[in-house]
């Protein structure tokens, strides 16, 4: 590893939905656990926001997505509990299909695997950590929330991993999932808890070399806002320090991604030259703490990331979570088999269209004969730009769905559906899409929309991802 | 080469009937089109059927063509099962003309049927959305009505169309079908209901949709030689156009119109001899209000951003220059989507017999216009009464 190998740009997505601290003790008559937590919507999961939030961190970078030869994820909530997902993160972010793959799930010490992970590996190297765990409403349900961080990885890096260090303990219960559930749990007795959390922690933090008076941040586990404080005890840096590094009460506890989105936040609050430090926690129970040494500012976007959202009410959140509202419905899907919507990928993932040699006309997609001059040619391939204007509008409302889109407009109300009209090559062509992450009452022809990556539908189990597109 | 005419039309009631089957519902409109030819019509002279059907809910998806003909007992005859979405009995009807015209059949039976109540709201809306384009339109998230509504919204921008331009075709066809006994919706509606109804997706509110429906239609389609034997007023199939087009709106050139309904109109008025401004009425595909303003002006009504006006003017209404869907139209009558191709063509055989509910007076040359899903398919046919008038 090149000592200057390290963090060249990074990536950060928040759910566009928010749910208030307000919302929740409305709702329960009790304090709020967190000030705010991000709500994923239902075509929301770990999937789609590691890749906003990788797509963001390739694009503030020098690199072509081509280039990135490592990816590495972490998640406590993969979207199945047996298959890969790092396959369709490869395709969705454009990256070559011999890049290295790793996964970290498993637990919320996830994220600090996949940054060794990514901080290891040979050439450009992508790190994201995306998490939406779910739980009992009454109890870690109040406090869940969302969001994804990525790290790019590569030579000359602005922020170099220096230092890396765990600690293990047989100490279970703490945060687990039983299988088939989808909430996470806790026994909840408070000092057993507490103890583990700080003492491994604090005993892998202690164990970097690291210059304690140059850390002007530190990102800890933070499923709450006390945690990291708690832990901090423990060490010698003081509250303003730990305060920089946590996002909690602005995300909820977005499991593994939380201390990721909060180490963002140090190296936002980091000046060149100084030191942050991550301390990640798993119950099990394991901690690794890392220590990276900032050389150069690096944009994180982390605040636009925050920023962008609208509150929804707290029964909505429970929809859009599909802790209510779940469905089964009559009739199925539509007739697109698997195979033939695996080979229109680079279609819904990419937009690749395709260009008639004969004419120039641009074919979307690029198949059968060419759309202007009806000629059977071979199309070259062109890619369409990811955002384009709306030339026809509707909203599907309730009851005017296809069933397959049935389940997730319980979840998430009526939609948007526009043909969006996009310009390559000289040309234009026009699609069909789904909008999501706006008012619908705001939507019109003629606006401008840019592309999302999203899940479409699930049928017979298998989740249909592609893209949506929302306002510019 | 022998013309073509229609010696006898008829059509079940159209609606919903959870004690009819797609058989038995045939059986009406066939009973009905026997019934309305004048000379004593024996049915073993049909020589071969084409009926037309989407096969709505799935069931008898194959063969459902010599089901139909065998539960009528035209037994042994040649029988194709036309599917082109709701232009289905259209291209059925276009068949049997071709039968006709080639001398392969003296008298072919065309047709359509549907059954489209008898399922779950989910069930229907899956086949409701299997017409569309299905590997991106309707994975977009669209039914029929998302479809022709993001073509209303496309209208609307263009010609600054508004929601009272697309209310007068509700309120116009209504009044019309609330003549027609056969109408599933068989009531008037004033503008101020139409305007206000709720959205199904908007633009288009539930009075811009037509309903889903049951129901079956027949034609007998006749050589010359044979309608002047049996039919004291046949009616002369003078035009039969048809075009396609791209399945999905997307793929289209033209978000305001439906290509292919001009390219089959021309076709039509070609074969015809004639121009729009001849005829007397016509029936054309409204399965949604923006599809009549699209209609007027793809078969050459008017130009182009002109409908509105021409709804406003009441110069479709029954008492106007070019009445439109005196039957009521898919909107009021109904929409069993393979049966409406046919069931236009049982209108156009009364008004041409002067038997209309709503009669067109000195009527002589109309036209009918289907469209398979939002515009993959159309046929367009011309009719004339034979006896030029002189019945």
């Amino acid at each position: 590893m090149s000592s200057d190998r390290g963090i060249v740009a990074t990536g950060a997505f928040v759910p566009h939905l928010r749910l208030d601290g307000d919302e929740i003790e409305a709702a329960w008559g009790t304090s709020a656990p967190v000030e705010r937590a991000a709500v994923p919507a239902a075509d929301e999961d770990a999937l789609t926001m590691a890749v906003a939030a990788g797509r963001d961190a390739i694009e503030s970078s020098r690199f072509e997505a081509s280039a990135v030869d490592h990816l590495a994820i972490a998640t406590t909530t993969p979207p199945l509990e047996e298959e890969e997902f790092g396959p369709r993160a490869v395709a969705a972010l454009g990256l070559e299909a011999d890049s290295t793959l790793a996964t970290a799930t498993q637990s919320t010490v996830a994220g600090a695997d996949a940054l060794r992970s990514a901080a290891r590996a040979d050439g450009p190297a992508l790190a994201v950590v995306a998490d939406a765990p779910t739980g009992d409403p009454g109890e870690a349900g109040q406090r869940v929330g969302a969001g994804a961080a990525a790290f790019l990885f590569a030579a000359d890096g602005a922020v170099v991993l220096s230092d890396a260090a765990t600690r293990s303990r047989d100490a279970p219960g703490i945060r687990f999932r039983e299988s088939g559930s989808e909430t996470v749990d806790g026994l909840d007795i408070t000092t057993y808890e507490r103890e583990t959390i700080r003492d491994l922690v604090s005993v892998a933090v202690d164990a970097l070399d690291v210059p304690a008076d140059a850390v002007t941040a530190v990102a800890l586990h933070q499923p709450t806002a006390d945690i990291p404080h708690r832990i901090a005890k423990a060490l010698s840096y003081d509250a303003e320090t730990v305060t920089r590094g946590t996002l909690v009460d602005e995300v909820g506890d977005a499991g593994a991604a939380t201390p990721a989105l909060g180490l963002l936040a140090a190296i936002d609050a980091s000046e060149p030259s100084s030191h942050v430090v991550a301390g990640c926690f798993g119950s099990g129970a394991s901690a690794t703490a890392l220590a990276f040494e900032v050389r150069a500012s690096i944009q994180t976007g982390l605040s636009a990331a925050l920023d962008a959202g609208v509150d929804v009410p707290y029964a909505q959140a429970l929809r859009e979570r599909g802790t209510i509202g779940e469905t089964e419905v009559a009739g199925g899907g539509a007739h697109v088999s698997l195979p033939s919507w695996q080979r229109s990928i680079p279609q819904r993932y990419r937009l690749e269209a395709g260009q008639c040699p004969d004419c120039g006309a641009v074919a979307f997609p690029p198949e059968g004969a060419c759309p202007d001059c009806h000629e059977r040619v071979t199309f070259e391939s062109v890619s369409l730009p990811r955002s384009g204007e709306i030339v026809a509008a509707t909203v599907i409302g309730q009851g005017g769905a296809p069933p397959e889109f049935v389940p997730q407009q319980r979840r998430d109300g009526p939609f948007g559906v526009a043909i969006v009209e996009a310009s390559a090559a000289g040309d234009s062509a026009r699609f069909p899409v789904q909008l999501t992450d706006c008012d619908l009452d705001d939507v019109s022809v003629g606006d401008r929309v840019e592309a999302r990556f999203r899940r479409i539908y699930s049928v017979e189990g298998v989740t249909r991802y592609g893209l949506k597109f929302a306002p510019e | 080469m022998t013309d073509a005419y229609i010696i006898g039309a008829g059509q079940s009631d159209f609606g919903s009937f959870p004690g009819e089957s797609y058989r038995s519902l045939f059986d009406d409109a066939f009973d009905e089109a026997v019934a309305s030819v004048d000379g004593d019509f024996d049915t073993d002279s049909i020589d071969e059927a084409f009926l037309g059907t989407l096969g709505v809910g799935g069931r008898q998806l194959g063969l459902s063509g010599p089901a139909v003909t065998e539960h009528l007992g035209l037994h042994g005859i040649p029988t194709t099962r036309v599917e082109n979405a709701c232009a289905a009995s259209g291209y059925a009807l276009r068949q049997a003309v071709m039968a006709v015209r080639s001398g392969m059949a003296d008298v072919a039976l065309a047709g359509g049927y549907e059954v489209m109540t008898d399922m779950s709201g989910d069930h229907t809306k899956w086949w409701l959305g299997v017409s569309g384009e299905t590997e991106w339109e309707r994975l977009s998230g669209t039914t029929f009505a998302g479809v022709y509504a993001q073509m209303a919204s496309a209208y609307m921008r263009e010609y600054g169309a508004t929601t009272e331009d697309l209310s007068r075709v509700a309120v116009k066809n209504h009044a019309n079908g609330a003549q027609n006994p056969h109408a599933q919706l068989g009531f008037e509606c004033s503008l101020e209901d139409a305007m206000n109804a709720p959205d199904v997706a908007a633009p288009l509110n539930l009075y811009h949709c037509c309903p889903t429906t049951d129901g079956a239609s027949a034609a007998l389609v006749a050589s010359e030689e044979v309608a002047r034997e049996l039919s004291d007023a046949p009616v002369r199939v003078a035009g039969a156009g048809a075009a396609s087009g791209r399945v999905g709106l997307f793929q289209r050139e033209s978000l305001t119109g439906i290509p292919a309904s001009e390219t089959a109109a021309r076709r039509a008025y070609d074969e015809a001899d004639i121009g729009p401004d001849d005829l007397d009425f016509a029936e054309v595909h409204d399965c949604f209000a923006i599809a009549e303003l699209a209609a007027y002006e793809d078969l050459g009504f008017c130009d182009r951003g002109e409908a509105p006006r021409l709804l406003r003017e009441g110069v479709t209404d029954p008492d106007g220059d070019l009445p439109v869907n005196t039957s009521g139209g898919l909107k009021s009558k109904g929409h069993p989507i393979g049966a409406t191709g046919t069931g236009q063509a049982v209108e156009a055989f009364s008004q041409l017999r002067g038997e209309a509910h709503v009669q067109v007076d000195g009527a002589n040359v109309g036209l009918t216009h289907n469209v398979g899903g939002s515009g993959g398919g159309v046929t367009v046919h011309v009719f004339e009464r034979a006896d030029g008038g002189a019945r």
